[in-house]
């Protein structure tokens, strides 16, 4: 799978915020879409918040799927993303309405047929 | 007819004759026998003479001995005791000539006094590892525990606590596995092949100070550890930067470096405090280069185990430890090589490194060797200038750096500006569009062919025997239970 990893991670999640768990602002929420902003990268980031903006690069995500994306818990993509909202290198917009999104069994049965069909 | 008188004559005569004759033997032996006593009385006191020398002799022999036999058991044999624990101590020579048949006694004290301190320091260690393997056992169980509510709870204040509590148990787990490691346990822990650069910052995590820790990574992406020196060169680097971070001034940074030489990786750590005096710094290296076998005992109270399970490791793992340049920010330099054989290569794309590592300033470096080897001969001349590697990779790596270091495909827009050397990532990145909108599941089952059960079976079948073969080869060698 990928970025599958067998066994405990060797950098645990703290180091990526430098041990703070608390955003910079309370707006984030786990469906939080964040999207980088144009411009270019100003280099001297910390090395998480660097990577938070590359995942971002060119898309949107969700605070959840960054998480997932970079391995570390959604507590630390929160306090990531609203550093770099704040040096306005990313936007949050809240998340889909709920009555937006796709019926929640539909999606279960499409993935249940993907399982399916995978050998 | 004999007559009567004639015959008393000649008796007489005769007579006369031999009392004459027999008085001269009388006299003469009588003579003799003087010269005999005289003689005897000479030689009697000649006798008596040496006799009491003799004795003299002997007495002063035996005062001799027994002030050479208190002087070997009040000064030469403690001396000796002591020097076993302190090489420095002066060990005083015999007092007179008959001292030198005390040494085959001072040779058998010194044997058996360093066999009897092996042997207690073997057994203070056997019990110290028994004790520190179950602390680490279950360090290792609460971090996992602590993993997992870190995933399930993302409330800040909650995971504010959580992640102080997992730095806590990083720190306390270090402590318990360096003292495992110095008592010749095991590291205690099987990590898969890793990025070289997660395994010094996993090591840089685990230290109360390390936000102090500049890391620079000019390794190129996906320079990683076999899985058997991860590790190590985990444990290694956190005792060398702990050391940089202690003996410098807290508003100081601790700088270390990663880099591709001839034959290996360094690792370097540079801190900027106050240096060590020659006479430690050799003491240092000595115990890093870990060619003595350490000894339990002689680590101080408090022990200082740090330098002395790098120097374990070193032995155990082929790495070898430098302590003995200045920094050039004045404090002390330590370089950790990692040699080519324990190098191994992990695709970034498919197993970035971890998130919160320094992205490599290497990023524009095209074809990416698939061999250690390869990789350590083309490194030399493809390098930059110590002095210029960071700012320059720093520019370098602006534009590049989002996949390498995040390991995500950046999606395909921003992808202009490169020269001739981003060609390969453009071709991988252009499986991505498609890929944005899925997040995760897709990109693993892409890019791994899917295996037949045979083939399953056969890779696990060879883990299996290797990870059996191994246990094995640990109980042999450890002599103790195989875990």
């Amino acid at each position: 799978m990928r970025g599958h990893r067998a066994g405990r991670p060797l950098v645990p999640a703290y180091l990526s915020t430098e041990g703070v768990a608390r955003p910079s602002r309370n707006s984030l929420e786990r469906l939080s879409v964040l999207t980088s902003t144009a411009g270019p990268d100003p280099g001297e980031l910390p090395p998480a918040q660097h990577a938070l903006r590359g995942a971002l690069e060119g898309g949107s995500l969700t605070v959840v799927e960054a998480a997932a994306l970079l391995r570390l818990p959604v507590s630390a993509v929160r306090v990531l993303s609203a550093a770099l909202i704040d040096q306005g290198l990313v936007t949050a917009r809240p998340p889909v309405p709920s009555a937006g999104q796709p019926d929640h069994d539909l999606l279960k049965r499409v993935a249940d047929g993907l399982r399916a069909l995978k050998l | 007819m004999i007559e009567i008188p004639e015959l008393a004559f000649g008796c007489l005569a005769a007579g006369t004759a031999g009392a004459f004759a027999l008085g001269g033997g009388l006299w003469r032996s009588r003579r003799e026998q003087d010269r005999l006593r005289r003689e005897t009385a000479g030689l009697r006191h000649q006798a008596e003479q040496s006799l009491r020398a003799g004795v003299e002799e002997a007495e002063r022999v035996r005062q001799a001995f027994t002030a050479e036999l208190e002087h070997l058991v009040t000064r030469r044999m403690p001396a000796e005791a002591t020097r076993t624990a302190h090489p420095h101590v002066p060990v005083p020579g015999p007092a007179g000539t008959a001292g030198t048949a005390t040494e085959p006694v001072l040779e058998a004290l010194r044997t058996a006094i360093l066999q009897e301190r092996k042997r207690v320091d073997a057994a203070a260690r056997a019990g110290m590892r028994g004790a520190t393997r179950e602390i680490q056992a279950s360090l290792y169980r609460l971090q996992d525990l602590l993993h997992g509510l870190q995933e399930r709870y993302d409330d800040p204040e909650l995971a504010q606590v959580l992640y102080t509590l997992d730095h806590e148990n990083e720190q306390s787990l270090r402590r318990a596995q360096v003292a495992a490691v110095v008592c010749g346990a095991w590291v205690g822990l099987a990590r898969e092949e890793s990025h070289l650069v997660d395994a010094v910052t996993g090591g840089q995590a685990r230290l109360a100070g390390y936000r102090r820790v500049r890391l620079h990574n000019h390794l190129l992406p996906g320079t990683a550890l076999v899985s058997h020196a991860v590790e190590p060169v985990a444990i290694i680097a956190a005792e060398l930067i702990d050391n940089a971070l202690r003996h410098s001034s807290p508003e100081t940074s601790v700088v270390v470096s990663l880099e591709h030489v001839d034959n290996g990786v360094t690792v370097t750590v540079d801190d900027a405090g106050v240096g060590m005096s020659p006479d430690e710094r050799a003491a240092a290296q000595r115990m890093v280069a870990g060619t003595d076998p350490i000894m339990f005992s002689d680590l101080g109270d408090p022990p200082r185990m740090g330098l002395a399970a790098v120097g374990q490791l070193t032995r155990q793992f082929d790495l070898s430890v430098d302590l003995s340049s200045r920094s050039p920010y004045g404090g002390v330099r330590a370089v950790l090589l990692v040699h080519g054989h324990l190098l191994s290569h992990v695709d970034p794309e498919l197993r970035p490194a971890a998130a919160s590592t320094s992205p490599s300033t290497r990023t524009g470096e095209v074809p990416r060797p698939r061999l250690p080897d390869d990789e350590a001969d083309r490194e030399p001349a493809s390098r930059p200038a110590p002095g210029t590697a960071p700012v320059a990779g720093h520019e370098a790596a602006t534009d590049g750096t989002p996949e390498s270091a995040a390991g995500h495909p950046a999606p395909a827009h921003d992808r202009p500006q490169s020269g001739a050397g981003d060609l390969p990532r453009r071709r991988r990145r252009q499986v991505q569009p498609d890929r944005a909108a899925l997040i995760r599941p897709s990109a693993a089952e892409a890019a791994a062919p899917a295996r037949s059960p045979e083939e399953c079976a056969a890779a696990l079948g060879a883990l299996q025997s290797a990870t059996a073969a191994a246990r094995e080869e640990a109980a042999r060698t450890e002599g103790t239970d195989p875990r």
